[in-house]
C-alpha cells in the first residue's frame, strides 16, 4: 500500500518527464551551441570547426554586416500592422457570420480555405497573382486606376514588406474571424437582452459588452498570432527573398542569410543570442500587462 | 433576433460576397492555372475560360514525375512526427488534466513558449548537428525536430480532451482496485479516442505544411512535397504551371483534413484554448 501511494505521488512527474526531457534536449542544445559560438570566429566555408575566441566581435558585427536594426524594424511592424489588420478585418467577418442569414453556414465552412495553406503554397500563389506583367491584381488595379510601380508590387521597396503582411492578413484573417464567431455564439443571450432592454445601441452593446467579453479568447489569439508573424520566414522567403535590397527583410530572414547563405555561424549565434532576448522581453511584457492570469 | 429589414440582408450578402471572393477567389484562380496549356500562363487580359490540360500534372507526377517521391516523403515526415509525438504528449496530457501539481500554469506555458518561439532559432544548429551525427537528409533528422512542435501543440489538445472526461469514470475503476496507470489505459484512453485522432489529423496537417525544418534538413531524395514546390523557381526560369500542379496537390491534404475536422477546427488551430 505504501508503494502504491508514493508511485502515485510520482506518477505525475514520471508521465511528464519524457516530453521535458526531450524537449529540454532539443532546445537546451541550439541554445547552448548558439551560446559558445557566438563568442568564436566561425564561417564553415572556410572551416569545419570554429576557428578562434573573438570575444564581442559577433555580437559587434551583427549591426555592422547585417541589417539588423532594420530587421527588426520591419519585424515589429509586420507583426504589429499584421495582428492589428487582421483582428479587426477578422472581428468584421464573424459579426457578418453572427447574423446568421441562410447560406453564412456554408460561407463559414467556405472561409477556412486559406488558413489551411502552407504557407509557401500562399506564398507562390500571391507571387503569381502579382506578378508585375499578366497578374491579375496588377490588372485589376491599373483598370481601376490605382498606380502599380513597374518593377511590381513585390519588387518596389517602398510595397514590398507591405505585401508580406498582405499575403499574411489573407491566410489569417479567416482564423480571427471562425474563432472570433465561436467566441460570439458563447456570449449569452441573456446579458444582451438585459443590455437591449436598458436601451442600449448596437455600437455601445458592441464595446461595453461583446468586446469585454471576447477579451480572454482576443488576447490569446493576438499573441499567439503576433508571434508567428514575428517569426515570418517562409512568405518572406518565397514573396521577396527579403528585398528589393533589404527592404523586406524579417529578423528570422536575416539569421537565415546570415547562418545557410553566408554561413557566418559564430556571428549568426550572436544574433540567435539577441533575437532569444528580444522574443523573451516581448513575450513577458505581454503576459504582464495583458494576461495577467489565464481566464479562459 | 428581430428579423433584419430588407434593406439591411442586402447590404450583409454583398459584403459577406465579398469577403468570399476575397478569401476564396485567389486559391480557385490559382488552382486554374494548374489545368492551363504552360503558353497561357498569362494572358492580359486574364482569361476565365480555357481549354483545360493535365499537362502539368503529367510531368510533375508522372513523366518525369520528379515531384512523385515527394508525395511520399511528405506522408512519411509527417505520419513519423505525429506518431512520435503521441506518447510523449499523451502522458504529459494526462499529468497535466488530472493531477493537482505545482506550477501546473508555469509548464503550460512552457510548452506554448515552444510553440511561438522562432523556429529558425533552432534550426541552424539543428543542421549542423545532424551533419556531424551523420543524420544529414534523413527522415529522422526531420521527424525528431519537428517534434520541438508537435509535442507542445499535442500537449495542449490532448489536455483539453482529456479534461472532458469525467473524473467519475475514472475513480469507478479506482474503486475497484485499478491503478491509476491501468484507469488511464482502460478508461481515459479510450474515451479520449476523438481527441486523439483530432490532435493527430492537426499535428500531421501542421507537419505537412511545415516548410523550414524540411528545407534545412532534407536532401533531394528526403524533400517533402511543399519544398518542392520551391525547386521550379530553378534559374532556367519560373514553371508557373508546375509549381501550381505540384501546389494544388500539396494543398488537397489538409483542405480534406479540415474539412474532415469539422467542428473541431477552432479548437485544433488555438491549441484546445476555444472549445468552439
Amino acid at each position: 500500500m505504501q508503494n502504491r501511494f508514493n508511485l502515485n505521488r510520482r506518477l505525475p512527474y514520471l508521465l511528464l518527464a519524457p516530453s521535458i526531457i526531450i524537449l529540454l534536449a532539443l532546445i537546451l542544445y541550439p541554445l547552448g551551441f548558439a551560446l559558445r559560438n557566438s563568442f568564436w570566429f566561425w564561417n564553415l566555408q572556410t572551416s569545419a570547426v570554429p576557428l578562434y575566441h573573438s570575444g564581442l566581435d559577433n555580437y559587434r558585427m551583427v549591426f555592422q554586416v547585417t541589417p539588423f536594426t532594420e530587421a527588426l524594424k520591419n519585424t515589429l511592424l509586420l507583426a504589429g500592422l499584421g495582428t492589428l489588420a487582421q483582428f479587426w478585418l477578422g472581428m468584421g467577418v464573424a459579426l457578418l457570420l453572427h447574423t446568421h442569414l441562410r447560406g453564412m453556414g456554408f460561407c463559414r465552412a467556405l472561409l477556412i480555405m486559406p488558413t489551411t495553406l502552407a504557407p509557401v503554397v500562399a506564398g507562390f500563389l500571391f507571387r503569381y497573382l502579382l506578378e508585375p506583367k499578366g497578374g491579375l491584381l496588377p490588372w485589376l488595379l491599373e483598370g481601376i486606376g490605382f498606380p502599380v510601380p513597374p518593377q511590381g508590387i513585390l519588387g518596389y521597396a517602398g510595397s514590398a514588406l507591405f505585401a508580406i503582411g498582405m499575403v499574411d492578413t489573407w491566410q489569417w484573417t479567416p482564423f480571427f474571424a471562425i474563432v472570433l464567431y465561436a467566441g460570439l455564439l458563447s456570449i449569452s443571450e441573456e446579458v444582451k437582452e438585459a443590455a437591449q432592454v436598458d436601451g442600449a445601441s448596437p455600437w455601445r452593446m458592441f464595446w461595453s459588452i461583446t468586446l469585454p467579453l471576447l477579451r480572454p479568447i482576443a488576447a490569446f489569439l493576438v499573441m499567439i498570432r503576433f508571434m508567428q508573424l514575428f517569426n515570418s520566414f517562409d512568405l518572406v522567403f518565397v514573396l521577396t527573398g527579403g528585398g528589393p535590397g533589404t527592404s523586406s527583410r524579417t529578423l528570422s530572414f536575416n539569421l537565415y542569410r546570415e547562418g545557410l547563405v553566408n554561413y557566418n555561424i559564430g556571428l549568426t549565434a550572436a544574433m540567435t543570442w539577441l533575437v532569444v532576448i528580444i522574443v523573451t522581453v516581448i513575450i513577458n511584457l505581454y503576459i504582464i500587462f495583458i494576461f495577467r492570469k489565464r481566464e479562459w | 433576433m428581430k428579423s433584419l429589414q430588407t434593406r439591411h440582408r442586402i447590404v450583409i450578402y454583398a459584403l459577406m460576397a465579398l469577403v468570399m471572393i476575397f478569401f476564396v477567389g485567389p486559391i480557385l484562380w490559382f488552382s486554374l492555372l494548374a489545368f492551363r496549356h504552360p503558353s497561357e500562363a498569362y494572358t492580359i487580359p486574364p482569361q476565365l475560360f480555357f481549354e483545360p490540360t493535365l499537362q502539368s500534372f503529367e510531368r510533375t507526377f508522372v513523366d518525369p514525375g520528379n515531384n512523385r517521391p515527394q508525395v511520399f516523403n511528405s506522408i512519411i515526415v509527417s505520419t513519423g512526427a505525429t506518431l512520435l509525438s503521441l506518447p510523449f504528449a499523451m502522458s504529459a496530457a494526462y499529468a497535466l488534466s488530472r493531477f493537482a501539481l505545482r506550477g501546473k500554469d508555469f509548464i503550460m506555458n512552457w510548452y506554448i513558449s515552444l510553440l511561438i518561439a522562432p523556429p529558425i532559432v533552432f534550426v541552424i544548429p539543428y543542421f549542423i548537428l545532424m551533419s556531424r551525427i551523420g543524420w544529414a537528409g534523413t527522415y529522422q533528422a526531420m521527424i525528431l525536430t519537428l517534434q520541438t512542435l508537435a509535442i507542445p501543440f499535442s500537449v495542449w489538445l490532448l489536455k483539453s480532451f482529456m479534461d472532458e472526461v469525467p473524473l467519475d469514470l475514472e475513480e469507478a475503476a479506482w474503486v475497484d482496485g485499478a491503478t491509476r496507470l491501468s484507469a488511464f489505459f482502460r478508461i481515459i484512453i479510450p474515451l479520449a479516442t476523438p481527441g486523439i485522432i483530432v490532435t493527430s489529423m492537426f499535428t500531421f496537417v501542421f507537419s505537412w505544411n511545415n516548410v523550414l525544418f524540411p528545407l534545412i534538413l532534407s536532401k533531394q531524395s528526403t524533400t517533402t512535397l511543399p519544398v518542392g514546390t520551391i525547386s521550379f523557381f530553378a534559374s532556367t526560369g519560373v514553371y508557373w504551371n508546375q509549381i501550381a500542379a505540384t501546389a494544388v496537390v500539396a494543398m488537397l491534404p489538409p483542405m480534406l483534413i479540415f474539412l474532415v475536422l469539422g467542428r473541431y477546427v477552432v479548437r485544433g488551430l488555438t491549441f484546445g484554448a476555444v472549445k468552439g
